[in-house]
């Protein structure tokens, strides 16, 4: 139990005030001695201030929702508790990883005694491809095997066209085609029509809007005409004028 | 109807499996939250969580009700988070960091919270959970009882199997080193500089800092 008098420094008495845990005279002995120990005051603060920190530590959303399962009362939480979650201790770790390491050895080992004596059949099938194609690359091509290529292939495409010649199509499918092939039909003459409409228009459009242009020219150039005639008028005028001047000077 | 623990643990201990899964439901997020901030992985908290209301189930019989209920339970959860520290001594195991999500950060969000203050607040936790983290098993679950469940010295005591006075230290100490590293990694105190700067004797008074 605090006394009721306050020595400085002492820090049990500090967080008790500090949390209000304290009596109401304890109170006052320590709030008397904080008005003239500022050490004390600032200690104070300095910790009420980190205890407003700690309010930003909030641990994360879980999803939790236990329930006790009265049916089987030897297990009864839902969720099971997780044994693989359970931190391993570091030797059992290393024999894991040394029994993972062994078996893989093994393996391996295992798998180069069967191979097989021709030596094409290695471990994976990326080398399998490469020794592959190195054995094909290194070989000698003759003639005779091109020509034997070239006869295999002729006899597969001529195998394959009278397949595809052979095979009879069903009435149902004959129908279909036909159906098809109506459609194609109405659809190309649907198009064509289309296609004479929209060239009549633009004919037409084209038409007028030429007869529109004729128009503005022959009116452009009566009026060039009009202007011209005006200055011909003109000068001629001005050329009578210059005549008469000149004669009445002789 | 709102029955209390007392009653509620009564009816558990009478067979009524519904009445323990109702303090399930009362008592898990606060577990939980201990739990995590004692060991400090997500998923190991949860399994604490759930082994306690386990062993609480298994031992209810032989609860007397001479503590809380509340205080039972956290009892509990307390040594199994003391039980899985142990564990981790004696054989340590590097645990990946739990980073955080884009997505979840925005669930998080509050409305009136910018992603500026979510994305602070979310580091400021962080730092404060680093904090937290050095200081010793003691001290720090002497604060955790106290800050985050609000428990009194006596209580928190009793938890420890400690002396009252031996409480209070734990508390000074550990808000001490929790001060001076929540300073060292560059979060400001701004009250302390504030309120130390504008003391006016005699206006000093525990809810000054009290939360």
């Amino acid at each position: 139990m605090m006394s009721e008098t306050y020595t400085c420094g002492d820090h049990g008495a500090l967080v008790s005030y500090l949390y209000d845990e304290c009596t109401p005279g304890e109170r006052r002995a320590i709030a008397a001695h904080l008005v003239i120990c500022g050490a004390c005051t600032g200690e104070l603060i300095a910790l009420g201030a980190t205890r407003e920190q700690l309010a930003s530590w909030m641990p994360p959303d879980a999803q939790l929702g236990f329930r006790i399962s009265p049916e089987n009362s030897k297990s009864n939480v839902l969720r099971p508790a997780r044994w693989w979650r359970q931190p391993m201790p570091a030797w059992a770790q290393a024999a894991a990883a040394i029994v993972i390491f062994a078996t893989g050895t093994m393996l391996g080992a295992l798998r180069g005694v069967m191979q097989p004596a021709d030596g094409q059949g290695p471990a994976t099938g990326r080398s399998n491809t490469t020794a592959a194609a190195t054995t094909s690359s290194a070989a000698p091509i003759t003639r005779a095997d091109l020509v034997a290529l070239e006869q295999r292939l002729r006899s597969e495409v001529s195998q394959t066209r009278a397949t595809s010649q052979n095979v009879s199509a069903s009435p149902a499918d004959v129908r279909i085609l036909e159906r098809v092939r109506v459609m194609i039909d109405e659809s190309e003459q649907r198009q064509r029509r289309e296609l004479a409409l929209r060239s009549a228009e633009l004919v037409r459009d084209f038409d007028a809007q030429r007869n529109v242009d004729l128009a503005r020219i022959e009116r452009t150039l009566g009026q060039m005409d009009g202007t011209t005639g005006v200055e011909v008028a003109q000068q001629r005028q001005m050329l009578n004028y210059l005549m008469r001047v000149s004669q009445r000077g002789q | 109807m709102n029955l209390t623990d007392d009653e509620l643990v009564a009816r558990s201990i009478g067979g009524d499996a519904e009445s323990f899964n109702e303090l399930i439901m009362r008592w898990e997020r606060p577990i939980y939250a201990l739990a995590y901030r004692v060991i400090g992985r997500e998923e190991d908290a949860r399994d604490v969580c759930q082994d306690t209301f386990l062993r609480a189930f298994r031992a209810l019989p032989g609860f007397k009700g001479e503590a809380k209920f509340s205080s039972w339970l956290y009892r509990i959860a307390l040594n199994l988070c003391r039980d899985w520290i142990r564990r981790q001594r004696r054989a340590p195991v590097v645990q990946m960091p739990e980073g955080i999500e884009p997505t979840e950060l925005a669930a998080e969000r509050g409305p009136v919270e910018s992603i500026e203050e979510l994305v602070g607040r979310r580091q400021l936790s962080a730092v404060v959970e680093e904090a937290m983290s050095v200081l010793p098993e003691e001290q720090r679950t002497a604060i955790i009882l106290k800050e985050y469940h609000g428990m009194t010295f006596q209580e928190i005591a009793d938890m420890q199997g400690c002396p009252l006075s031996t409480v209070k230290t734990r508390l000074y100490q550990g808000l001490t080193v929790l001060r001076r590293h929540l300073e060292k990694n560059g979060v400001a105190l701004n009250k302390v500089e504030e309120v130390a700067s504008s003391k006016v004797a005699g206006h000093i008074t525990p809810r000054l800092v009290k939360r």
